[in-house]
């Protein structure tokens, strides 16, 4: 079935599907718009990247004849009744100033999922060693700490599982990594530093894919936790993605198994978890970006890092690309 | 054949040895090892020290083996030091692009650290020199490091002149050195869009100017992104010809991107150079909603005279818009330029499917109106299912509102919404006083408590009717809230008031309304 066939039926769909557990959830929006919540709290002190939700609705709209009010609507508290008129909840869980959920907050969040809501964690996955530096994000395979304790109240006895690489979240619209003619680039014009593109296509997002954990609800997928994505769906009124994105990449060389072990370091040490469970250890001297990992397979490799136009169209061009199969997933499923 | 195949398998058979031994045949870096446990006999390397890791690194830098220097310099990144930015500086000659691509990468990082910032002018020619290097990826990394090379690469001079005997300070700018110059010049016809756009994005920074030819070409770039850095930098150049035939052609671009960006330089060209008015004109016609509705607002700003055709586009636009973000938003807010124009754009918007555009729409359309002097202006408003709307519409009203009839709170008192129906018992203050007989009471038997606590309030600020007898009546409610209004009300008018309120603590001391009347007695001054 073709994308443009199935999402003519994602208002069907949807309804049928909120409707047959449960009358409690109706359809969202008026006019067939359809509202995506976002979780704000009145305390709110930084906003982390304000345009960014209504930018990626937008580009569905033009993308995936779909219609969503680009404007999401704003919810204080999980308690707000209008979260049981909506089907998509958006948190970006690095606008939280914490992670103090009331009884009745987690109730009700318990509830939308289990209605046939569906939670969209941003940030939910934070590397410890990123520590408050916002500017950055590592595909770790767990979600954060804060979303572990909080969720333990939400659905006691249920944990975050990581998404198998070949989920279909991550084909609902877009399959795979954008390519020179998504990108808009002449055929032979080089898209990326080859170490990078290498890199990229390997490890870091393999077949269009990232580190997502998710919880299941009724067999379904109901929360979905991915490391910040929204510094990539951003963009100015030109068209130009907004704000500049970064790459780290490790990157190799014939004799850093040997020479990362005895090269001068003075910093600290941090375990992250990959996607096979195992531990990377990332060295990282305190302010300043992570130096090297020693994976568990034993292979040293050093963190370089990219930037530039080319760096960040492609970082913005994939997360977009990401962020849409996720909200699209939530449509349909 | 078979010697061949036996040579092989022996040559195979040492490697395999020297594999055991923790050898190779190209002798890497042997680790020092230090005793982790000596029951076990296993080892665990020490690290060296900075100017050890750094000797080392250098030393490999100077390596026959390709991979060796690559190595070297990926790790010379890591370590902050100008002895360490001059060995990366040199590897940037190096005669594999692989090195020159590692080193350039570490010198970022070396410029990210603030080591780069001790060294000389000459150090900096020599890495903006590489913006010809033969490689793309060498050269993309050296065109985004302009802006932290330009300080050192067009320092400004300081020149000391004696004039009547007194001596005059004066700074004369400083230019790139001929040769980069004409480097970076070819830069602009560089065949990768990265560079090409880092080169128009920082090229003032090295105080290049570049020739109306150039600019055309790159006015044509097939590139989007260096197409709009184009566009931007044109603002500089916009009073050479060529440049505005360029302008003109680009009106029919066909990515609607392209041409709001030249729409904005158009805008900013048009205030000092006319011609510019034309290319908005052509654009005020152009086919994208979003385009024209962009021209149109920018020709009213400029002070032209706006048709009816074009009220219609805009209207058009912004009644198509899905919701309140980006375009539309900024339109939205440039539509004051209209003048009175705009209510009817205003006006179109009342029913847009978003909320947020709806309650802005809303929230301007009641004041350019004043609708508060007519409640049929604003009575739809408040039916609107959407809370937000309903809000912006109250906080425009409230207070403003001078004359509330029977119909007028009729209206109010069935709306399905509590916060409506309790603003209707707010325009009770405004009523005049049949019109309060006749509907105080269905206000004040309202199920919901907001309702009835706002028209105990209006009641008392009124004192109308026996307001006094409803208010202590209203002090054994079984809601707090409407208890509270009561008490407030009879607080509020001392003189009635205190003696009823004295005497309902007596007669029922220890409920949790008379505890508040007290305390709020006290804090009146009053003893309870």
């Amino acid at each position: 079935m073709s994308i443009f066939i199935r999402l003519s039926i994602v208002p069907f769909l949807l309804f049928s599907s909120l409707y047959s557990e449960n009358k409690a959830l109706a359809i969202p929006a008026q006019d067939g718009m359809i509202q995506v919540l976002t979780l704000r709290r009145d305390n709110t002190t930084r906003i982390r990247y304000p345009d960014a939700l209504p930018s990626l609705l937008g580009l569905m709209n033009e993308h995936a004849q779909v219609s969503f009010d680009t404007f999401p609507l704003f919810i204080e508290s999980l308690t707000d009744q209008r979260l049981f008129e909506h089907s998509i909840l958006y948190i970006n869980c690095d606008e939280l100033p914490d992670f103090e959920f009331s009884t009745e907050e987690n109730e009700a969040l318990l509830r939308f999922m289990e209605l046939g809501g569906f939670v969209y964690l941003d940030a939910g996955i934070k590397a410890s060693f990123l520590g408050a530096d916002l500017g950055h994000s590592y595909a770790a395979w767990e979600e954060r700490e804060e979303v572990r304790q909080w969720f333990t109240q939400v659905v006691p006895g249920r944990s975050f599982t990581p998404l198998p690489r070949n989920h279909e979240i991550f084909r609902t619209f877009y399959q795979g990594l954008p390519d020179n003619k998504y990108l808009k680039l002449e055929e032979g014009q080089k898209r990326l530093p080859d170490t990078v593109l290498t890199f990229v296509e390997q490890e870091k997002w393999p077949q269009g894919t990232y580190s997502l954990v998710g919880i299941k609800m009724n067999g379904r997928l109901a929360c979905v936790a991915s490391p910040i994505c929204a510094m990539g769906w951003g963009r100015d009124e030109f068209g130009a993605w907004l704000p500049p994105i970064s790459f780290r990449i490790r990157e190799s060389a014939e004799n850093f198994d040997e020479t990362l072990q005895v090269a001068s370091f003075n910093g600290n040490t941090f375990e992250v978890t990959r996607e096979d469970g195992l531990k990377d250890v990332i060295y990282q001297i305190p302010g300043q970006r992570p130096l090297w990992v020693q994976e568990p397979t034993g292979r040293w490799r050093i963190f370089k890092y990219y930037s530039g136009e080319e760096i960040s169209n492609y970082a913005h061009s994939f997360y977009v690309r990401l962020g849409m199969n996720v909200f699209l997933y939530a449509l349909l499923n | 054949m078979m010697l061949r195949l036996i040579f092989l398998s022996v040559f195979i058979l040492q490697i395999q040895i020297w594999a055991e031994k923790g050898l190779s045949p190209v002798g890497p870096v042997q680790p020092n090892l230090a005793p982790d446990n000596q029951n076990t006999g296993s080892l665990t390397p020490v690290r060296t020290s900075p100017s050890h890791t750094v000797d080392e690194a250098s030393r490999m830098l100077q390596s026959l083996r390709v991979e060796d220097r690559v190595g070297a310099a990926k790790l010379l990144g890591k370590y902050p030091g100008t002895q360490v930015c001059l060995l990366l500086v040199g590897a940037l000659d190096d005669s594999s692009e692989l090195v020159r691509r590692a080193s350039v990468v570490s010198l970022v990082e070396q410029f990210n650290n603030g080591s780069f910032f001790n060294l000389g002018q000459p150090i900096y020619e020599k890495v903006f020199s590489k913006i010809g290097d033969p490689d793309v990826e060498v050269r993309r990394e050296i065109s985004g490091l302009i802006p932290r090379l330009a300080f050192r690469l067009v320092p400004s001079l300081n020149q000391r002149t004696l004039i009547n005997g007194r001596m005059v300070y004066r700074t004369q700018p400083g230019y790139l050195r001929k040769d980069l110059r004409e480097l970076a010049n070819q830069a602009f016809r560089d065949t990768d869009p990265v560079v090409r756009q880092n080169m128009l994005k920082y090229h003032s920074s090295l105080r290049l100017v570049i020739g109306p030819d150039v600019l055309s070409k790159l006015l044509e770039d097939r590139d989007k992104g260096v197409l709009l850095e184009a566009i931007e930098q044109a603002q500089r150049y916009g009073s050479f010809e060529e440049i505005q035939k360029k302008f003109s052609e680009l009106t029919q671009y066909p990515e609607v991107g392209v041409r709001i960006k030249l729409c904005k330089a158009a805008h900013l060209l048009s205030r000092s150079i006319s011609y510019y008015r034309s290319i908005l004109s052509k654009l005020s016609e152009d086919q994208a909603s979003e385009v024209a509705t962009l021209a149109i607002l920018d020709l009213a700003r400029l002070g032209q005279k706006i048709s009816p055709s074009m009220i219609n586009r805009v209207v058009n636009y912004l009644i198509n818009a899905k919701g309140f973000f980006g375009h539309a938003e900024n339109l939205f807010f440039s539509l004051p330029v209209l003048g009175s124009d705009a209510l009817k754009v205003y006006k179109a918007l009342l029913s847009h499917p978003s909320a947020k555009l709806r309650s802005e729409s809303w929230a301007k359309y009641l004041l350019m109106v004043k609708a508060w002097e007519d409640p049929a202006l604003w009575q739809d408003g408040l039916r609107d299912s959407d809370p937000q709307v309903r809000e912006v519409i109250l906080f425009t009203l409230r207070g403003r509102v001078q004359q509330a009839g029977v119909g007028q709170l009729d209206a109010l008192l069935v709306s399905e919404y509590p916060e409506v129906r309790a603003f209707g018992a707010e325009l009770l203050l405004v009523a005049r006083d049949e019109v309060v007989r006749d509907k105080f009471f269905d206000f004040l038997i309202d199920e919901n408590t907001l309702v009835r606590t706002v028209t105990l309030r209006v009641l008392a600020k009124r004192k109308f009717g026996n307001w006094v007898d409803l208010h202590v009546r209203s002090l054994s409610d079984d809601d707090l809230e409407i208890q509270k209004a009561a008490g407030d009300g009879l607080l509020g008018n001392p003189k009635e008031g205190l003696p009823l309120i004295k005497k309902f603590i007596k007669e029922s001391p220890s409920t949790e309304i008379s505890v508040y009347l007290q305390n709020e007695l006290r804090k009146a001054g009053f003893s309870p």
